[in-house]
């Protein structure tokens, strides 16, 4: 589903975020990308859905390589993947029916397909009776709920998470790792960044660790270690 | 798709707009201030070319003739001087004309009524008054009515007097024109900065979502086209606010204009009437296209997510 082949990726003047990185992620797989602060994981998702270019190697998303992808296929591709952040980026001045929305506004997609899936992810992100309210209205919990339910509409096969918790109390993350585990139960290829040590060492999946931007260890049911 | 797209950008500009309302209302003011100082200076060089025309029109040179001189030798002069081909038009004075605006003009001076009475005759003889297309010519005239020798059947040629005058005001005229000009071209750059950089202040607040849209699938088209459309509604709105204070503030200002203009003839109202369409559609262009090349450099910036 995602290969990264040697993958290098240096910011001038002589930064090396990421140096020589290779893994392979199958589909339906729920795998950690972990390692500490500034070792690469975010430079690794930014790669991905094409935020940044890199500097050596090759990245094949779904069989397609977006290694030299053009500006004007980037939208496609973001399409494909979907992505949850830290800091949630919900845009402020419309509702979390309306985020949600947007993600389908932008490619086309018919209003009576957006009137049925909106609800529908809602539904499975639990906040159907807040669709109306305003993000500084809603709680972090909920607000990474709704950034999930965007991510969710175009039934992306890949489901990229940077962080996802790094904002949120104890029982909202819980919340939100079982949200991500039942995404992962319907198919969904779920790549979770985080250094979050309880949530890798409770799930026992695959964790690939990273430590100043090489890949040190890639191991089924892992540990985090650092 | 082409439609539902097009839609959703039209949604998008009308929700910008009124849930950043603060932001449009500020946007629309600097608009109607640059609309302001705009035709202010339209309205103000108007007033000044009609002013000028104005005193101009009243430069002429009369050539007067003895009480002896009947209208019989006149009427050729007549003919022959509106044959020149710088003179706009020819008027004749008859003399009892003459007399009767004499008459009329010292109507309260008694001692010059009761001299008049006590004339038989009528001192005054006809008069030609003679007016130039332009004020420059009126020396050139000069020189062919002594070429034509009319000078000499002429009891005074009434010139010298306006010569001054003319040469002062074709020096303030210049000078008026240059200063507008220099003005106008100051207060169109401050204008310009002003209203571009009020539109990159508002994009710069929506940078962050210009950036998640991107990151969510949007195509740049698609974002930035509600931020040009929401840049040609603040043009339409501050334009159509803007004359419809101008026209307010006109007519209330008109009778105290009309005070002060009565000499040259400016009627404000009629003037904004007659030009709305020429100085609008003007206005209203300029804006759009400085809304939509300031837009378009502002959210240039922050695409390159």
């Amino acid at each position: 589903m995602i290969q990264f082949r040697n993958v290098s990726k240096t910011y001038p003047p002589n930064v090396h975020a990421l140096k020589n990185a290779t893994f392979h992620i199958k589909p339906g797989e729920f795998i950690f990308l972990v390692g500490q602060s500034g070792t690469g994981k975010t430079t690794a998702v930014r790669l991905l859905i094409a935020e940044e270019k890199v500097s050596a190697g090759r990245i094949i998303v779904g069989g397609w390589d977006i290694t030299h992808i053009p500006r004007r296929h980037v939208p496609l591709l973001r399409r494909q993947i979907g992505v949850v952040w830290q800091d949630f980026k919900l845009l402020p001045k419309k509702t979390a029916f309306e985020n949600i929305a947007f993600a389908l506004e932008v490619s086309g997609s018919e209003n009576s397909r957006i009137q049925k899936i909106v609800p529908q992810v809602l539904k499975i992100v639990g906040l159907e009776d807040k669709a109306i309210r305003y993000p500084a209205q809603l709680s972090g919990g909920e607000q990474q709920r709704i950034s999930i339910a965007r991510a969710l509409v175009h039934r992306p096969k890949i489901l990229i998470a940077d962080e996802p918790t790094g904002n949120l109390d104890a029982v909202n993350t819980r919340e939100i790792i079982d949200i991500l585990q039942k995404i992962n139960e319907f198919g969904t290829t779920v790549l979770l960044v985080t250094h979050n040590r309880d949530i890798v060492n409770s799930l026992k999946k695959r964790v690939i660790t990273l430590d100043h931007g090489i890949v040190i260890a890639d191991q089924e049911k892992g540990r985090y270690f650092l | 798709m082409f439609l539902i797209s097009l839609t959703r950008i039209i949604r998008f500009a009308l929700q910008n707009f009124y849930r950043n309302i603060w932001l449009s209302i500020i946007t629309i003011t600097i608009i109607i201030l640059t609309l302001f100082s705009l035709t202010s200076l339209i309205v103000i060089n108007a007033g000044v070319s009609q002013a000028i025309l104005t005193i101009k029109n009243k430069v002429d040179i009369s050539i007067y003739f003895k009480n002896s001189t009947n209208e019989s030798t006149v009427n050729p002069l007549k003919e022959k001087i509106s044959a020149y081909t710088n003179v706009k038009e020819v008027e004749l004075i008859t003399a009892s004309e003459a007399l009767e605006k004499f008459k009329n003009n010292h109507k309260n001076d008694p001692l010059i009524q009761k001299a008049l009475q006590e004339l038989d005759a009528n001192p005054l003889g006809p008069t030609l008054t003679v007016k130039a297309h332009d004020v420059n010519l009126y020396q050139q005239i000069l020189s062919q009515l002594k070429q034509d020798k009319i000078d000499q059947l002429a009891e005074e040629i009434d010139y010298d007097d306006n010569k001054l005058v003319i040469e002062r005001l074709e020096a303030i005229s210049q000078k008026v024109q240059r200063l507008g000009l220099i003005i106008s071209i100051i207060f169109a750059i401050i204008s310009l900065l002003v209203v571009f950089n009020t539109i990159r202040i508002g994009i710069y607040t929506h940078k962050e979502e210009i950036g998640i849209m991107k990151l969510v699938g949007a195509s740049n088209w698609f974002i930035r086209a509600p931020f040009l459309l929401e840049g040609i509604i603040y043009a339409l709105l501050g334009n159509i606010i803007f004359w419809l204070l101008f026209y307010l503030a006109a007519g209330f200002l008109q009778p105290f204009l009309f005070a002060f203009f009565i000499d040259i003839n400016f009627n404000l109202i009629n003037y904004l009437v007659s030009h709305f369409l020429y100085i609008f559609g003007f206005e209203l262009i300029i804006i759009i296209i400085l809304n939509t090349i300031s837009s378009f450099i502002a959210i240039g910036k922050y695409l390159k997510v």
